[in-house]
C-alpha cells in the first residue's frame, strides 16, 4: 500500500525529473538561462521561464545513459577534472541541444565549476547576440553583502525589463514572495519534525521539498505549498504516534555533508537505511535556515533576497563562505539532529569542500564525532561504485561501534 | 635557457627568482623593513608600497612535494600551485614575511586563509580580499571598500599611516615599473629576441621578490644593456605565446625553446597579465583608481565572468604585435576556470586560424616530461617541417 509519504515523493519526483533539458520546450514567455541559482521569485513574478543549465547537466547524470553523456562531456575538451554535472551541461551546449534563450544571467554561485559553465555559456558563439547579465556573489555574509547582492538582483530586474520591453509587476512579485515565505516556513516546520527520534519519515523529503520549491516548473505556486502542508501534517501525526520510518529499525543517524547527487539517494543511502538502520538525517540541500522576505519596501525586499541567496540558499551557504561557517553548521546539525556521525562525500568536483578536509576532520576529532571522508563522484558512480561506498560506510559504522 | 647575455642584473634576477627568501629580503629586514606576502595578481601591491612594506608574491619555487599541505587540501582534487605554495608556508619557508593577504580568486586559493589560521604556521597579520566575479561600477566600488578595509587593517597592525599622497607615489612607481617591463617585453617582438623566455620569467618574478625602488633601478639599467645588445643571427623559430594561470618557473618555456620554439610573450598570472595598462594617476581617489584598474580595466582572471572578451582581445592583440605563430594554453589540473577559459579561447583561435596546444599539468617541473613530446609535435606541425 502506498502511504502518504510515498505519494508525496512521487509527486515531487515527477516534477523534478520531468524537467526537460530544453527550456524552450516547457516555457511560456521569455526564457532566462542561468549557470546556477538565480533568485527564483524574480523570474516567476516576471512571467519568465528560468532554466539552470547546471541542474540540467546534473539531471543528465541521473539518466540511464549517464556514463555516455559524461564521456561525451569529457570529449568536448573542457577541463579533465571538471565536475561531471558541468561536463554533461557543456556537452548539451556544444552539441546544440539547448535552444537559444532570450537572455543569459550568470554568477559565480556557488562554485568554480559553475563559474566555468558561465564562461562557456557567455562565450558560446551561436549565442553571441543573446543579452547577458553577470553577477558577483561575494564570499561574505553581512548586511553590506546582502545590500550589494540585492542591488545586483534589482539591476537584473532592470536588465530583464530592457530585454523584454515589459515591466515588473511589483504587486505580483510581492504575491510570489508571500507564497515563497509560506513555503520556506513549512520547510522549517518539517525540519523541526525531522529532529524526532526515531526520524518520523524519509528525511530525503526535505531535499525533495527544497528542490520542488526552487527548481521545478511548479515552484512558488500553491501546488507546492499544498504539497508541503500535506507533508507537515502527515509528519506531525507520525511524531505524535512516536513512529519512525516504515520498515526501518533506526540505529544510526548521520549527516551527509555534501549533495546527495544523482545516484546516492536511491542506492547507497536507501540500502544503508534498509539494511543497517543508518538514516541520513541531513545533506547540503536540505538544511533550512530560511528567514522571511521583508516586504515592507522595495529596498528591504531586495536586501532580503540578497540574504536568502548568499546565506540561506543551502548550497551557497556551504560552498561560498568560510570554513568556520561550514564547521559551525556541522556542529549545529549534529547537535540538533542527534547525529552519530559525519560523512564527508568530498565530491571530486567540489574544490571548496576538498580544501577544508583537515579542518573538518580535526573538528570532528575534537568533538568526538566519528567522521568518514569518501572522495567520491556524486554524479558518476563509476568513480566509486555504490557497492564500494556502501561497504566503506558499513565498515566505518562498525569500526566506530555504531552498529 | 639563457641567451648568453652577460649581465650582473640578469644573474641577480635569476638568483632571486630561483629561491624564496633571498639577499634582498634579508637586507630589507636588517634595515628594519617589514615584508608582506600576497597571493593573486589582483591584490594591489601599490597599497603595500604606500605603507612602506615590501610586497612579496607567494610562489612555490623549487618545490618537490606538497606533502604537508596535502593533509589540508585533497591532493587529487586541488590545484597543485595552491598546494605547493601552502606547503612552503607550512614548512617555514615564508617565516620571513610579517603578514599575508590572500587574494580569494578561486575556491582553493581563498581557503589558504582558513587552513593557515588552523595550522601551526604562525603569521602576525593575515587577511583575505576577494576579486569580484563580474565587472562594473558596483563591483569596483565593492572592491574599493575591501581595499579601504585592508588599508585600515594595515595601518592598525603595522602602526603606520597610508596617506593619499603616499598611495599616489606608489601608483606612479608601480606604473613606471610596468612600463619598464613592457619595454623589455617589447624587445621580444623582433626576429631574434635578445632575451629568452626563462630570462623574462626570472625578470618578472624577481620583481615580486625585492624592494620596488631597487627593482626599478635594476630594470632601468637592464633595459639600457639590452638595447645595446647585438644578437647573432639565429635559425628561424616558431614564435609562441603562453596563456594560462601562474607560471613562475622556467621549465615549460625551456622545453618549448629547446624544441625549436621561441616564447615571445605570455598572458599568465605572474607575467604578462600584470603588465596590462596602467593605474590612473590623476584619479582624485587613489583607492578607487586601484579598484577600477583591477576590476574594470584589467579583469584578466577567468574567475571574473566578464573577463573573456578582454582576455580574447589581449591575446589577439599580442598575436599581431609579437607575430605569434601559435599559443600554448597551459593550466593546472583542477583549475576549472582557466580550463573553461582556454576551452572557449581555443575555439575562437581556431576560427582565426591560430593553432593552440592545450596542456593540463602539475605545478612541479618533474611532471613536464610527457609534455615535451606534445610540444615537439605542435612546433613541427606549425613549422610544416621547415625548422
Amino acid at each position: 500500500m502506498i502511504n502518504i509519504f510515498s505519494q508525496l515523493m512521487m509527486e515531487a519526483n515527477k516534477s523534478l525529473y520531468g524537467l526537460t533539458i530544453d527550456p524552450q520546450n516547457a516555457s511560456k514567455g521569455p526564457v532566462v538561462l542561468g549557470n546556477g541559482d538565480f533568485f527564483i521569485e524574480i523570474p516567476v513574478a516576471f512571467g519568465c521561464a528560468f532554466s539552470d543549465l547546471t541542474l540540467t547537466g546534473a539531471n543528465g547524470t541521473a539518466l540511464p545513459t549517464a556514463a555516455e553523456l559524461i564521456d561525451k562531456g569529457i570529449e568536448t575538451g573542457v577541463g579533465s577534472r571538471m565536475c561531471n554535472a558541468i561536463k554533461v551541461a557543456s556537452y548539451y551546449l556544444e552539441a546544440g541541444l539547448i535552444s537559444k534563450p532570450d537572455m543569459i544571467i550568470t554568477s559565480n554561485s556557488c562554485c568554480d565549476s559553475m563559474t566555468t559553465l558561465g564562461i562557456l555559456m557567455n562565450g558560446y558563439k551561436p549565442w553571441a547576440d543573446v543579452p547577458k547579465f553577470t553577477m558577483d556573489a561575494p564570499h561574505s555574509f553581512d548586511e553590506e553583502s546582502y545590500l550589494y547582492f540585492g542591488h545586483q538582483l534589482r539591476n537584473a530586474v532592470t536588465f530583464m525589463e530592457t530585454v523584454t520591453g515589459r515591466k515588473m509587476d511589483w504587486d505580483r512579485l510581492r504575491e510570489v514572495c508571500v507564497e515563497s515565505n509560506k513555503q520556506r516556513q513549512l520547510l522549517l516546520e518539517f525540519q523541526e519534525l525531522k529532529k524526532a527520534v526515531p526520524c518520523p519519515t524519509e528525511p530525503d523529503l526535505a531535499r525533495q521539498g527544497t528542490e520542488y520549491t526552487t527548481w521545478t516548473s511548479d515552484r512558488v505556486t500553491p501546488t507546492v505549498t499544498a504539497w508541503l502542508e500535506q507533508l507537515v501534517t502527515a509528519t506531525e501525526q507520525r511524531v505524535k504516534e512516536g513512529k519512525g520510518i516504515d520498515g526501518v529499525n533506526e540505529k544510526v543517524r548521520f549527516l551527509w555533508q555534501d549533495l546527495a547527487g544523482s545516484w546516492a539517494s536511491g542506492t547507497v543511502l536507501a540500502r544503508l537505511q534498509k539494511e543497517l538502520g543508518a538514516v541520513c538525517l541531513m545533506d547540503y540541500v536540505s538544511y533550512a535556515t530560511w528567514t522571511p522576505i521583508d516586504l515592507s519596501s522595495e529596498e528591504t525586499m531586495f536586501t532580503s533576497f540578497g540574504k536568502r541567496f548568499l546565506l540561506e540558499d543551502a548550497m551557497n551557504r556551504q560552498a561560498l563562505h568560510t570554513a568556520d561557517l561550514f564547521c559551525n553548521d556541522i556542529l549545529q546539525i549534529v547537535k540538533e539532529f542527534k547525529c552519530d556521525a559525519v560523512i564527508m562525500p568530498a565530491h571530486i568536483g567540489h574544490r571548496d569542500t576538498n580544501s577544508r578536509m583537515k579542518i573538518v576532520r580535526d573538528l570532528c576529532r575534537e568533538h568526538g564525532i566519528p567522521c568518514l571522508v569518501l572522495g567520491m563522484d556524486i554524479w558518476d558512480k563509476r568513480y566509486m561504485t555504490p557497492e564500494v561506498v556502501f561497504d566503506r560506510m558499513k565498515t566505518f559504522f562498525e569500526v566506530s561501534g555504531l552498529i | 635557457m639563457r641567451s648568453g647575455l652577460k649581465s650582473d642584473i640578469f644573474e641577480k634576477f635569476a638568483a632571486l627568482a630561483g629561491s624564496i627568501s633571498n639577499s634582498e629580503v634579508e637586507g630589507w629586514k636588517q634595515q628594519g623593513g617589514k615584508v608582506i606576502g600576497y597571493t593573486c595578481s589582483f591584490v594591489p601591491e601599490e597599497l603595500f608600497v604606500a605603507a612602506g612594506l615590501m610586497p612579496f608574491r607567494i610562489r612555490a619555487t623549487g618545490s618537490l612535494s606538497a606533502g604537508r599541505a596535502d593533509d589540508y587540501f585533497e591532493a587529487a582534487n586541488i590545484c597543485s600551485l595552491v598546494r605547493h605554495c601552502f606547503n612552503k608556508i607550512l614548512t617555514g619557508e615564508y617565516e620571513f614575511i610579517d603578514g599575508c593577504v590572500i587574494g580569494g580568486g578561486c575556491d582553493a586559493n581563498r581557503h589558504i586563509l582558513d587552513n593557515w589560521e588552523k595550522s601551526e604556521a604562525r603569521i602576525p597579520f593575515l587577511h583575505r580580499i576577494f576579486f569580484p566575479h563580474s565587472s562594473g561600477i558596483l563591483m569596483a566600488q565593492n572592491f574599493r571598500n575591501q581595499l579601504e578595509n585592508l588599508k585600515q587593517l594595515l595601518e592598525e597592525h603595522f602602526g603606520l599611516k597610508i596617506t593619499d599622497d603616499k598611495l599616489r607615489d606608489a601608483i606612479v612607481l608601480c606604473n613606471e615599473i610596468r612600463d619598464l617591463q613592457k619595454a623589455i617585453y617589447a624587445l621580444r617582438k623582433v626576429d631574434n629576441p635578445p632575451i629568452t623566455a626563462s630570462e623574462t620569467i626570472a625578470l618578472v618574478v624577481a620583481g615580486y621578490s625585492m624592494p620596488k625602488e631597487a627593482y626599478k633601478a635594476d630594470l632601468t639599467q637592464l633595459l639600457e644593456e639590452l638595447r645595446g645588445v647585438t644578437v647573432p643571427e639565429n635559425k628561424k623559430t616558431v614564435r609562441l605565446m603562453v596563456v594560462g594561470p601562474g607560471h613562475d618557473e622556467p621549465t615549460l618555456c625551456d622545453i618549448i625553446e629547446t624544441m625549436g620554439g621561441t616564447v615571445v610573450t605570455d598572458l599568465t598570472c605572474y607575467g604578462g597579465k600584470t603588465l596590462f595598462g596602467s593605474v590612473h594617476e590623476a584619479d582624485p581617489d587613489p583607492l578607487q583608481a586601484l579598484a577600477d584598474y583591477q576590476v574594470i580595466d584589467r579583469p584578466l582572471c577567468p574567475k571574473n565572468l566578464d573577463a573573456h572578451p578582454i582576455i580574447n582581445r589581449e591575446v589577439m592583440d599580442k598575436i599581431k604585435e609579437y607575430r605569434v605563430d601559435g599559443i600554448i594554453g597551459q593550466s593546472y589540473l583542477c583549475c576549472e576556470t582557466w580550463g573553461g577559459e582556454l576551452f572557449v579561447l581555443q575555439k575562437e583561435l581556431k576560427e582565426a586560424g591560430i593553432p593552440m596546444l592545450r596542456i593540463e599539468r602539475e605545478y612541479t617541473s618533474d611532471s613536464l616530461g610527457q609534455v615535451q613530446t606534445r610540444v615537439q609535435a605542435f612546433i613541427e606541425t606549425i613549422s610544416g617541417g621547415l625548422l
